[in-house]
């Protein structure tokens, strides 16, 4: 079935180049919407698999959604406005709420610095910024530079964010932080910059003007929206699909050999590839532990947004010195970034246990 | 018969209290050699000069001496725990802070045999960790532009007829690393950012045939039931082509890190497309502009511009020995070596794999070796004479579509080097006279 047409390779032909590749395996036909190949199905056969043809009537299982369960489901937020729920809420109240809820990972202002992502800041030109050699500056992708719609923005934060908490925000606590996102980002609605006073809401919503629109290809929109797309993917120029099948003293312009420098060695578990017996570790799960995986871990397993973390043996031993009635007590009521229990919903003894089983992992 | 008085059981965990005086010495031997093994990435090349006696032949071994396990003990089998170095590794390079909810975790390519990856060592990449569901309460609608929006549960999925197909499943920042130089020095973060596995599920048409899709319908959004609700749009072009919903991989259950307990399978494209623990799909006739298909996944050309809707994996292959990980250290020269790798398309069959040992000038054809089947990992094999000279060892692939993987030089030009995403150039291993084999790039 696997028709290998052009087997002979002519010996003696300095650079052989193919450009008609004729081997259409399993009978395919560079149809399909990314650029390649359909295979048929037919009588049974399909490449190298077999399929049952039997002819049957369509088959049916399950049962109609009601209208409450698609209303409950049916919650993504087009471009066109498709699915904006109700709602409003100012650039002030955002600005609290960011502060509140959303600094601690990705920064003030959204401005990044803390490993998470950076969600302000740059603009559009750097997007041309390529870190070639003795180029350093990286092209920045933020909401502002980067993001062609609004919509995703509220969409995402609302099904998606916090991170540790998602759909935990209502839809006016949304559109408000979406505005104050909107509005460090330098972004203008109906025309105007955006202040603290400014509300965001589903009477206003498609009046924001995303700076980067039109900065992503092909066109996907409208009744072409799939033909470009085919299209485009389909003519290797495009994405750099332009490999030659030379087989002899071909030519790669200025290519030198690079070797790894300093290659990265921080991965988890450690390189290795020896057959041996794995040292004995104790896999018991200690009380406290799984919960702190759960809830704890993304603030208190590293060090970068000021929560001591797990395995620092003097910030915890700083932590400590206070005695575990208070500890517990400045934990159920949250502190600066730290929100009341962590985020959670544990009972104090519960509590107690992971702040327990925190410190042993730090001593 | 010799009393036995040594643990009834040849489980190697528990191999210990030897009482014999030549156990004990026995046993040192073999300690003191694995703790110098520990110390080196490598396995120790143990070499036994000419005519000297094996004691690993001259002497019974415990496990030749004793019972066995019990044949149950473990009802879900496990790996030889002599193979406990064979597992997934994650690096704080490709995650938030590193955080490892949303990151990745990469393949061991470099101890894989064949085209199918055991279930355990699929890579995984996640956005809001690993949802853990309640397969009874797990629940897929479809509806949009739809005839009749549906409800099913998963035993309801499960009637349906189903079908077997094996393709991998790339991330498509697999390699995104070593768009600027060369990273890491290990075939596993080089290309470990794909699988390929057999999926067990329903396709898609067949239960859109019942669901009646309306003819304007151009799209499909599809929503996973994890925290991020991680959802992408996908044409309907593919959906009625070769699109699946699975829920088995390799004869069982998906595991909870690829989507249990169903995923969206479109062969071919990102991995990010085929949404794992997917609970509703949505016919439209306008695309959605989800997180994933504007913010990430759409790469950034030179000019500014990015590309958004880039689905499939483009040709590509690497050779998987020799590679960083497993050298040619304990070679000598004249030794018959095979020189094998991986190929695979998301864009078709794979028609040829060449090899070439000076860095893209010359190149011979390597053979395929095993199932060659569309947008599936394939292997191909070069039986080579091992010279001890340095080589810059490469492989290229070209499938049925009419696609050659382009050098790095090629691809920078159009793509640059800030894409992040779809890499598919030539990879070099430079491998030392001494047999050492380091990742490398040829490039201007
Ligand atoms: C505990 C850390 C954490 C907190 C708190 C958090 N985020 Fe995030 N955020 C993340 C991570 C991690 C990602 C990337 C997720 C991924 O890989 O898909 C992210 C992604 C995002 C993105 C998309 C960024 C991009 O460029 O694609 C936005 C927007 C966002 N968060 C907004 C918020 C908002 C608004 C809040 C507060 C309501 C918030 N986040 C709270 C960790 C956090
Ligand atoms: C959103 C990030 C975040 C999460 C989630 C979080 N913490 Fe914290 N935590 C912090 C930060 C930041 C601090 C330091 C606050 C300060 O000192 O201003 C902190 C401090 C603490 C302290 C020290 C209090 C003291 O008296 O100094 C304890 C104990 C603690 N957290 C326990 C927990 C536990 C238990 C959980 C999980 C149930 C948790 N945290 C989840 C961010 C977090």
């Amino acid at each position: 079935m696997l028709k290998c047409v052009h087997k002979t390779i002519s010996v003696g032909v300095a650079t052989l180049v193919l450009t008609s590749i004729s081997a259409f395996a399993f009978d395919g036909k560079k149809d399909a919407v990314d650029g390649g190949m359909t295979y048929p199905r037919k009588d049974g056969v399909y490449t190298a698999y077999r399929y049952n043809d039997q002819k049957v009537p369509p088959i049916s299982f399950g049962r109609k959604a009601t209208p409450n369960e698609l209303k409950a489901w049916n919650t993504d937020i087009m471009p066109d406005g498709t699915g904006l729920p109700k709602g409003k809420g100012t650039v002030g109240e955002g600005d609290e709420l960011f502060e509140e809820q959303c600094a601690v990972c990705h920064g003030d202002f959204g401005a990044g610095g803390l490993g998470y992502p950076t969600l302000t800041g740059g603009d559009i030109a750097s997007l041309t910024n390529q870190r070639t050699p003795g180029k350093t500056d990286a092209p920045k992708r933020t909401i502002g530079t980067y993001w062609p719609k609004a919509s995703t923005l509220l969409w995402y934060i609302h099904d998606a964010m916090p991170y540790a908490h998602p759909k935990s925000l209502t839809w006016d606590e949304t559109y408000a932080i979406t505005a104050y996102l909107l509005a460090t980002n330098e972004i203008q609605l109906d025309g105007k910059d955006m202040d603290d006073d400014t509300v965001l809401s589903n009477e206003n919503f498609l009046k924001i003007k995303m700076p980067n629109e039109k900065g992503f290809i092909p066109n996907i929109d409208g009744p072409n929206g799939v033909k470009n797309v085919k299209a485009f993917l389909s003519d290797g120029k495009n994405i750099g699909a332009v490999g030659v099948r030379c087989m002899k003293d071909c030519k790669d312009d200025g290519a030198k050999l690079v070797v790894v420098k300093d290659p990265r060695t921080d991965v988890t578990p450690p390189f290795a590839e020896v057959k041996d017996l794995p040292k004995k570790k104790d896999n018991s799960v200690k009380p406290g532990q799984e919960e702190y995986e759960k809830s704890c871990a993304v603030c208190h397993g590293n060090d970068k947004m000021g929560a001591p973390d797990v395995g620092n043996k003097e910030a915890w031993a700083k932590v400590m010195k206070k005695g575990i009635d208070k500890v517990l007590a400045t934990a159920i009521k949250g502190t600066g970034a730290m929100p009341p229990r962590g985020g959670s919903s544990y009972s104090d003894e519960k509590l107690k246990q992971i702040i327990e089983y925190m410190y042993s992992k730090s001593k | 018969m010799k009393k036995i008085d040594k643990p009834s059981t040849n489980d190697s965990s528990l191999v210990s209290n030897k009482s014999s005086r030549r156990d004990f010495f026995r046993k040192a031997a073999v300690y003191s050699a694995s703790a110098v093994a520990a110390s080196s990435l490598l396995s120790p090349v143990k070499l036994l000069a000419e005519g000297k006696d094996d004691e690993f032949i001259m002497e019974e071994q415990p496990w030749a001496t004793s019972l066995g396990y019990e044949l149950n003990k473990n009802p879900y089998g496990v790996p030889s725990p002599y193979e406990h170095n064979v597992v997934r590794r994650t690096t704080p390079l490709l995650s938030s802070a590193g955080d490892m909810h949303a990151a990745v975790s990469l393949t061991p390519l470099q101890d894989l045999k064949g085209i199918i990856t055991p279930n355990g060592l699929f890579f995984t990449r996640t956005h809001n960790g690993v949802a853990r569901i309640d397969y009874n309460k797990h629940r897929l609608m479809i509806h949009g532009m739809v005839k009749k929006p549906i409800v099913l549960t998963m035993d309801e999925i499960k009637r349906y007829p189903s079908e077997s197909v094996i393709h991998f499943l790339e991330c498509p920042s697999n390699g995104a690393a070593e768009w600027k130089t060369p990273q890491f020095d290990s075939l596993q973060f080089v290309k470990g950012m794909m699988s390929c596995t057999e999926w067990t599920g329903v396709r898609l048409k067949t239960i859109l045939e019942d669901v009646g899709v309306d003819p304007k319908a151009l799209w499909m959004l599809a929503e996973g039931g994890d925290g991020s609700s991680m959802s992408r749009t996908v044409p309907v072009e593919k959906v009625m082509d070769d699109a699946m919903i699975v829920y088995a991989m390799n004869g069982e259950a998906l595991r909870e890190e690829q989507g249990y307990p169903v995923r969206l399978l479109l062969p071919g494209w990102e991995a990010n497309l085929c949404v794992k623990w997917l609970k509703r799909l949505e016919f439209g006739d306008k695309p959605w502009y989800c997180k994933e298909e504007t913010s990430k996944y759409t790469t950034l050309l030179p000019t500014g511009k990015a590309i958004q809707h880039f689905y499939p994996l483009e040709v590509n292959s690497i050779i998987t020995s020799p590679c960083p990980e497993k050298p040619w250290t304990d070679l000598k020269k004249g030794d018959i070596v095979e020189i094998e790798g991986l190929a695979w398309s998301g864009k078709g069959t794979i028609t040829h794999v060449d090899i070439s040992f000076d860095g893209g000038k010359n190149w011979v054809e390597a053979k395929l070796k095993g199932l060659v089947l569309p947008k599936a990992w394939t292997r191909f094999s070069y039986i080579y004479k091992y010279e001890g000279k340095e080589l810059m060892l490469e492989s290229r692939a070209t499938d049925d579509s009419g696609d050659t993987q382009p050098t790095v030089n090629q691809e920078k030009k159009i793509m640059g080097v800030e894409g992040v995403y779809h890499r598919n150039s030539i990879n070099t291993w430079y491998v030392k006279a001494n047999g050492e084999v380091h990742n490398a790039q040829m490039r201007s």
